[in-house]
């Protein structure tokens, strides 16, 4: 079980397996806490790859998580841009 | 101004394009990829028919209709944000900021992985993009290959990768853990392997007919499950070995290996090192649902939809005035249902537009009907009990949405 710990769950940000659990184990804390203590999601790719892993994470430390909501919001941009793009400068 | 703006030009995209120009609508189709087709170019398979489903040509036809009806189509594209303004819509691109009242979501799936140790290592990909390089960019992906996980796009995927003279050595699980759920259990694999049974016919799915038609094999589930595994178009499909971690110094050497007993738990003792110089991790896909999240939609989890998806009607309305969606966000199938449910939508905008009489009418029920029929004979379906899916969400749909239409026409009878 030891080396799972080690296992990088967000590339992006280079999160393993083991802070993501401790984190959730000590402070039982929803997906965007998750994501704003550990950067977890945060990256480059914006969450698109390793969103599942951490709910499946959450889920496993914290069940019956609201069918309603989406755990970990999304929020614009949703792919990474220049701020001369969204400033509408476009040359 | 455009009418309509459709975000993702896979097969829904642009049927809804092509069904919303057809009905005089000025339509402009963004995707962020350099070419339209979304996923469909990457798929190759055979019907239950006998007939092949040929991806690319089904998207250039696709696109040629589109071009033909003047839809503008722009490729390279992303947009990254997505928002109401008064009855308008404004869409964030990367070139600019585009103003509607009609936005088609058709962004479609996104891959989820399975991680272990040694995934970021090079030569580990997900099975999605094994199947890109082989079937888009014609590149060999390796020379000997290890699926790692047991599902139905992993089968299809390994297919067109052995069409391409790719050699796949095997099929193992993931280890069984909180990250790989069910797909780490041997027992819930062969349960939903098995109800893929009826798709036996189909060249894609032989897997070992012993192994899949056979009632003994029912029975005894996974106690007696060959050591050997059984062969899936000859590439042996082993799901009592579980992979623990993928080796190798600067990129994959192999993948490292153990016995699990019926239920995924490893059996100490039992390690091996399979080698490989390639790892396909084949986790499964999800709605790709960011621009509908941020356009501030409602959302329901649906497990048989493959996860969170926006609140949706028949006819491909959101709860949202001018934002419909369709194909996979609206839930994972296959690229024809996609098609279809893209038509519907187009149609469903144009009646909002205005295009009213009965032809529209009749458009859009025969695409709805349509819809139905193509997911009965579907020759892929991710998830067996779909139609239960799709039945949650059209029942939350008349109890959240459609309660004061209802009022409005008993209303009018009393
Ligand atoms: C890796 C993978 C393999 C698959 N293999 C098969 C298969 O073999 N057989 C099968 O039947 N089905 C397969 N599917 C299912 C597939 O999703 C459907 O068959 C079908 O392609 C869905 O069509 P769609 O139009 O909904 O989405 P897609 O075909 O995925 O098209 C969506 C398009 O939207 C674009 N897009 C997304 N977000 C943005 C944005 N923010 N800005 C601009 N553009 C955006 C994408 O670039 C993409 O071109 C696969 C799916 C995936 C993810």
């Amino acid at each position: 079980m030891n080396s799972n710990e080690a296992i990088v769950v967000c590339r992006c940000e280079e999160v393993t397996y083991g802070q993501l659990r401790t984190t959730a184990e000590e402070h039982q804390c929803t997906a965007r806490e998750i994501k704003l203590r550990t950067r977890a999601g945060m990256g480059f790719c914006g969450g698109r790859t390793c969103r599942i892993p951490l709910d499946r994470i959450i889920e496993d430390v914290l069940p019956n998580v609201s069918q309603g909501d989406i755990p970990l919001k999304y929020q614009p941009p949703i792919r990474p841009v220049s701020f001369g793009t969204v400033g509408e400068k476009n040359d | 101004m455009m009418d309509v703006i459709v975000i993702g030009a896979g097969p829904a995209g642009l049927a809804g394009a092509i069904a919303s120009a057809n009905s005089g609508l000025k339509v402009i189709v963004i995707d962020e990829f350099i070419k339209p087709g979304g996923r469909l170019i990457g798929q190759l398979h055979q019907e239950r028919s006998g007939e092949w489903w040929n991806g690319i040509e089904e998207s250039e036809r696709l696109h040629q209709e589109a071009i033909t009806l003047s839809v503008d189509i722009r490729c390279g594209v992303s947009v990254y944000n997505l928002e109401k303004d008064g009855d308008l819509w404004n869409v964030h691109t990367s070139i600019g900021t585009i103003t509607v009242p009609f936005v088609l979501i058709a962004t479609g799936a996104a891959e989820y992985p399975i991680p272990l140790p040694g995934w970021t290592l090079p030569g580990v990909m997900s099975i999605g993009a094994a199947q890109v390089m082989t079937n888009v960019h014609r590149v060999q992906v390796g020379k000997k290959g290890i699926i790692v996980g047991a599902n139905i796009l992993a089968f299809a995927i390994l297919n067109e990768l052995q069409l391409a003279g790719i050699h796949v050595d095997r099929i193992v699980l993931p280890e069984k853990g909180p990250l790989s759920g069910k797909a780490g259990e041997p027992e819930e694999v062969m349960k939903s392997l098995l109800h893929a049974a009826h798709l036996a016919p189909s060249p894609l799915l032989r897997i070992g007919s012993r192994f899949m038609k056979n009632d003994w094999f029912r029975k005894t589930g996974m106690k007696f499950f060959p050591k050997n595994g059984v062969k899936v178009n000859g590439t042996p499909l082993l799901l009592r070995k579980a992979a623990i971690e993928v080796i190798g110094m600067k990129q994959v050497e192999g993948v490292r290996v153990a016995d699990t007993d019926a239920n995924g738990t490893i059996i100490p003792g039992t390690e091996t090192v399979y080698e490989a110089d390639f790892v396909c991790i084949a986790g499964g896909l999800y709605p790709l649902a960011e621009l509908a999240a941020v356009a501030g939609c409602p959302f329901q989890f649906i497990h048989e939809l493959g996860g969170h998806v926006p609140h949706h009607s028949e006819t491909m309305e959101t709860p949202l005035e001018g934002l419909f969606v369709a194909g996979n966000i609206t839930g994972i199938e296959s690229g024809k249902i996609a098609i279809a449910q893209g038509t519907t939508a187009g149609y469903s905008i144009a009646k909002h537009a205005g295009k009213c009489g009965a032809v529209i009418d009749e458009q859009l029920n025969q695409a709805i009907q349509n819809v139905r029929l193509i997911r009965m004979q579907a020759a892929i379906q991710f998830n067996p009990d779909i139609e239960s899916g799709r039945r949650k969400m059209s029942e939350l749909w008349e109890k959240l949405y459609e309660k004061p239409a209802n009022l409005h026409s008993t209303q009018k009878l009393g």
